[in-house]
């Protein structure tokens, strides 16, 4: 049995922008609520809730749901550990910030009524906001 | 022009802010606007443009009537 794993240094802060890059990673069907329960790969109920849940059906055959947890910060993952070395290959909560930093970078641009422009810079990714 | 550079690490994930062409502490509204979407910064540092006074050019109209 997968035991879950917060990591409560890694915050979302936006709740649209998290479901944003939640969709950006294939993950666009959420459930929402308060103290929505969390289950394992065998449906088995854990004591673990979450305020947003995707559930293991839209992950992996052997995944348990995935869940954040709402703190007066932001949103704090929830993840098995199983899910957590398996997951987009190992690096789901790594592609889940940089997805949510992209969304970051669109929101501030569009609030400055600016334009961007983007490129690469050997494997950093650079947009220049202009406004 | 005022610029805001941003770079994203996908080893990492994480996002740095740089804002450019900005005098004075203007560009706190901008970091405002960060700091809203993605929390408190690990690391904050001004720049030397920070310390700049923004350039105020006075403006002569013409009396206007009579």
């Amino acid at each position: 049995m997968s035991k879950y794993l917060q990591f409560p240094d890694i915050l979302f802060t936006d709740r649209k922008l998290l479901l944003a890059a939640l969709a950006d990673l294939g993950y666009g069907t959420v459930e929402e609520g308060e103290g929505l329960s969390l289950f394992g790969y065998r449906g088995d109920q854990r004591p673990e809730t979450a305020q947003i849940v995707v559930r293991r059906q839209h992950l992996g055959s052997a995944s348990n749901d995935l869940g954040f947890i709402r703190t007066p910060q932001g949103y704090v993952p929830l993840v098995s550990d199983y899910d957590q070395q398996t997951l987009q290959g190992g690096r789901f909560l790594v592609k889940l910030r940089t997805a949510y930093s992209e969304h970051v970078v669109e929101e501030v641009k569009r609030r400055l009524h600016g334009t961007a422009r983007r490129s690469l810079e050997g494997s950093l990714i650079k947009i220049k906001v202009r406004y | 022009m005022p610029e805001v550079e941003f770079t994203i690490d996908p080893a990492t994930g994480k996002l740095e802010m740089h804002v450019k062409g900005v005098a004075g502490p203007a560009c706190d509204d901008v970091a405002k606007h960060v700091r809203e979407l993605l929390g408190e910064p690990g690391h904050e540092q001004n720049t030397s443009e920070y310390y700049l006074r923004p350039r105020v050019t006075p403006q002569i109209r013409p009396k206007s009537g009579s």
